[in-house]
């Protein structure tokens, strides 16, 4: 139990609980909330050693950000 | 002893980002507390002798930041 498995699991569980029920109740929020258990995702790789899973993750990550913001942009855009 | 008082600071700090970002309300002030979780999290790779790994979260977190301030800077209509 390193300190970065401790903390990895808790913003996995603040960032969901905050994921599922967000304050204004839009989809940028949810995205931004979305980035806090992505970060414990990070930190429980970090706990567990794997170098690769973390290049991956992180890079991953990044691209699946930039196409929800282009489909979440698209759906606004369609709405208004 | 020094390594205990760092990793404590570092959670502290980490924490504090975390439920910033949860509690605060306006989009811009969400990704300033991402930014705060990043600054925790950049020291917990670099003690763990991962140096790439730390070049590669340094090069694309504010890279998904630029990308959700794209979203955010559009005029409202």
């Amino acid at each position: 139990m390193t300190p970065e498995f401790i903390i990895g699991c808790g913003l996995i569980i603040l960032g969901a609980i905050c994921t599922a029920w967000p304050s204004p109740r839009d989809y940028i929020t949810r995205l931004i909330n979305l980035e806090i258990a992505s970060f414990g995702l990070l930190l429980v790789m970090l706990a567990f050693d794997e170098t690769i899973a973390l290049l991956t993750f992180v890079a991953v990550s990044a691209v699946s950000v930039f196409i929800l913001v282009r489909v979440i942009g698209k759906k606004e855009a369609v709405v208004q | 002893m020094i390594d205990g008082l760092i990793i404590l600071l570092l959670t502290v700090l980490i924490t504090l980002g975390a439920v910033v970002t949860a509690l605060w309300r306006g989009p811009f002030d969400k990704l300033i507390g991402l930014s705060i979780i990043t600054a925790g999290i950049v020291p917990f790779v670099v003690m763990r002798g991962y140096l790439d790994v730390a070049i590669v979260v340094a090069l694309i977190v504010p890279l998904s930041t630029i990308i959700i301030l794209l979203l955010l800077g559009r005029p409202v209509q």
